[in-house]
């Protein structure tokens, strides 16, 4: 038995039960209560009925919690975006140009910075007379002041804009740590057997940062489906239902008006969609890595 | 791999074991038998027995710590065996705390709330219906459209205290640059129209800004329920040509275009981009600092009321939540706090209007020193018995409200159709009503 204590694995797992023990409270319960939970009609403040399948069937019949899911699906899309223009970036920042490592402090910066303080300005640069809309009256490219969060046309994607904005950074610092992981002398054999600066981004880089893009595209899906702090404090959902995400929608239904039943079982079924996009990016992804060559 | 096995079993069913026991501390229903631990009897049925009265408010600390610490004291000693903690929170924790507190069994007892929220939980049975412990004297001492606004089926949720109605915040320079005289303002709705057009036709500023919100139906006499509460009604030529006149407006500038929230507002005032702002006058205590210039600038006057000649008031009351275990003696701070005496007190360190109809012949609020925050109480003080906080008054108003304001910025901001608009607007409220029974 003290063997068994002294042991290394027991002295990992004793380490990491604080943390364990923090995310099975605050993290797996919530999840395994919001099971039954969103069987019943559970308000807090009225008495709770226990109404089986009802809330699902409402959520299918709920216009507006369909054009959630569809604009979540919509703000999939920054995915690829963020992806590519960060590996980019990853790629320049990995360079030996003197000076580059404040570039990389530089385009960290807005990741550190706070959702509601970078909101806040971009509502400012983005509204009436605002800085955006001035630069682009001078230059030329409008005729008149667009209001790029009050369209319905535009909403979404300046908010989709605004989100990979803040998270270039995040994902440019994993891929340069990936980048880092690249045995130069595979990049020297490429060269030797004539290959430019293109190919060898194509056959060397990606192959090899493939687990990288894995892990990025799966963690950006999931942060894209659940965006919140964005959308509540630019637009609260609107105009219209236009920038309404599955996070907004099950938030206002759970908190503001306190329907935690529906809301739970919105939820749920907002976790399978996204369980669903994630076995969908692992399918897509071929092995890769180190291990390539 | 044995003793990775068992390290990993010890610390799963550790893990385990731990997130049972917190979730039973936490996970109690809505039992009202939860024995509380510590505090003296929590019945207070019976007169003699201390008790203690939670009392919470909005963002009223510490700005006026005398007042309350002062009125608190007259209540403790003239009504022995009674404590009041006072507890203060800011707006939007507030409905938060109030849904702990009721879920973990210890609810307070006298909490203050504004008529939505009020109207609210008093809609889903959370609130005492005060119907029942109050004086017929004592109900009638508050103006009647303040005091019905949380009236839902005969019961009474809320005790009416603070409040203001909305008046007319005009920039006199922009409004004397477009040609207009300060001194005669609009009298009618039409009118502001006319001097929002001429001031954005002589200083190509704004009119004003507007939040698009299901209130704009009432302000025009479009009704949004039927009486009964069971139909919707808005859809109507009235309501179409009310909505079109605001594209048309939109279009040509007179009101800004956009969907703009009290901040937003603050913000086009104090950097002049509109003339005119329609709120009540703690519109103030925001220009005052951030916009000293625009501050001097500034006077206030009645505003015109709409077709419907419905003056809105924005009203803070008192509730007693059901849960609350010493109903009897909540309810009598509750009467205390927005007795006609203490109301007028409490607006004259504060700036607001009282509810209660004695408070308003204090000469206090017909007189006026020529400043800003003095004009603005002057002109909201008029036609205060006329004002209601207009509510829909059912269980799921808020989605009805979020469904109008949907619809009007799908009008409005996305150039949607009307007419189609508003019967897809008119379907969904109906469901939502169906989904009541």
């Amino acid at each position: 038995m003290y063997k068994a204590i002294r042991s290394e694995s027991f002295a990992a797992w004793a380490f990491m039960a604080p943390g364990l023990l923090f995310l099975a409270v605050f993290t797996f319960w919530p999840i395994i209560y919001g099971v039954p939970l969103s069987l019943t009609d559970y308000s807090v403040i009225t008495e709770t009925h226990f109404v089986g399948l009802d809330n699902f069937i409402r959520a299918f019949q709920d216009h507006n919690f369909l054009i959630s899911l569809w604009n979540s699906l919509v703000y999939v899309l920054v995915v690829p975006v963020i992806q590519i223009i960060s590996i980019l970036m990853a790629i320049l920042v990995n360079s030996r140009i003197p000076g580059v490592k404040m570039f990389r402090a530089a385009y960290y910066i807005p990741v550190v910075t706070s959702m509601v303080a970078v909101a806040l300005i971009w509502s400012w640069l983005l509204g009436n007379n605002g800085v955006v809309n001035y630069l682009l009256l001078k230059v030329g490219i409008l005729s008149e002041q667009v209001s790029w969060l009050s369209t319905s046309s535009t909403a979404l994607y300046v908010l989709m804009f605004i989100t990979m904005w803040k998270g270039l950074g995040y994902y440019m610092m994993l891929y340069l740590a990936g980048l880092q992981g690249i045995p130069a002398d595979l990049y020297e054999a490429a060269r030797v057997d004539g290959a430019g600066p293109l190919r060898l981004i194509i056959h060397v880089t990606l192959p090899l940062l493939r687990p990288h893009i894995l892990f990025c595209t799966v963690i950006s899906v999931m942060g894209a489906v659940r965006v919140f702090d964005e959308v509540y404090i630019l637009t609260k959902g609107g105009p219209g239902t236009s920038t309404l995400t599955s996070s907004v929608y099950i938030f206002q239904k759970g908190l503001e008006q306190f329907n935690f039943g529906y809301a739970s079982a919105l939820g749920l079924i907002v976790s399978v969609m996204v369980a669903a996009l994630s076995v969908l990016v692992f399918r897509l992804n071929r092995r890769g890595g180190v291990n390539t060559y | 791999m044995t003793t990775n096995r068992k390290g990993f079993t010890v610390s799963l069913l550790l893990v385990v074991m731990m997130s049972m026991l917190l979730a039973a501390c936490g996970g109690n229903d809505n039992t009202a038998g939860t024995p509380s631990p510590g505090n003296t009897g929590e019945t207070g049925a019976e007169a003699g027995k201390p008790v203690t009265l939670e009392f919470w408010t909005i963002a009223l600390q510490p700005t006026f710590n005398d007042y309350f610490n002062e009125l608190i004291a007259k209540y403790e000693s003239s009504h022995p065996g009674v404590k009041v903690e006072w507890k203060d929170y800011p707006y939007d924790a507030i409905s938060q705390r109030l849904l702990t507190s009721t879920a973990s069994g210890k609810s307070p007892d006298v909490v203050n709330l504004n008529t939505e929220f009020a109207s609210q939980l008093g809609s889903k049975g959370a609130l005492l219906n005060l119907n029942e412990y109050l004086t017929d004297e004592e109900a009638k001492s508050y103006f009647e459209g303040i005091y019905n606004s949380t009236v839902l089926d005969g019961k009474a949720y809320a005790l009416p205290w603070y409040t203001g109605t909305e008046v007319l915040f005009m920039n006199t320079k922009l409004v004397k640059e477009a040609g207009l005289d300060p001194a005669n303002p609009p009298q009618t709705r039409e009118e502001l129209v006319e001097w929002a057009r001429q001031v954005h036709e002589k200083t190509g500023v704004a009119g004003y800004a507007q939040q698009l919100i299901s209130k704009l139906f009432p302000i025009d006499g479009i009704p949004i329920l039927n009486e009964d509460k069971t139909a919707a009604a808005f859809n109507t030529p009235e309501a179409e040509a009310m909505i079109a006149q605001m594209r048309d407006l939109m279009a040509e500038g007179v009101v800004l275009k956009e969907d703009a929230e009290f901040s937003k507002q603050i913000q086009y005032f104090s950097g002049e981009q509109v003339a005119f702002q329609l709120s009540g006058p703690t519109f103030i205590n925001f220009i005052k600092k951030s916009a000293p210039d625009v501050y001097k600038n500034t006077i206030a006057v009645t505003l015109p009321t709409g077709k419907a000649n419905l003056r809105l008031s924005n009203s803070m009351d008192l509730v007693v939540p059901q849960k609350s275990k010493k109903t009897e003696q909540a309810v009598e701070f509750a009467a205390f706090i927005t007795n006609a005496e203490n109301q007028t007190a409490f607006s004259k360190v504060a700036n607001t209007l009282p509810s209660s109809k004695a408070s308003i012949e204090d000469p206090f609020f017909t007189q006026s020193d020529g400043s800003l925050e003095a004009e603005a109480k002057v002109a909201s003080s008029q036609s205060l018995d006329k004002a209601t906080d207009y509510m829909v008054g059912v269980p799921n108003a808020g989605d009805i409200n979020s469904a109008l304001a949907r619809g009007l910025q799908e009008i409005l901001m996305n150039g949607a159709d009307i007419k189609e608009t508003l019967n897809a607007v008119e379907k969904e409220v109906n469901q939502i009503l169906n989904q009541e029974s």
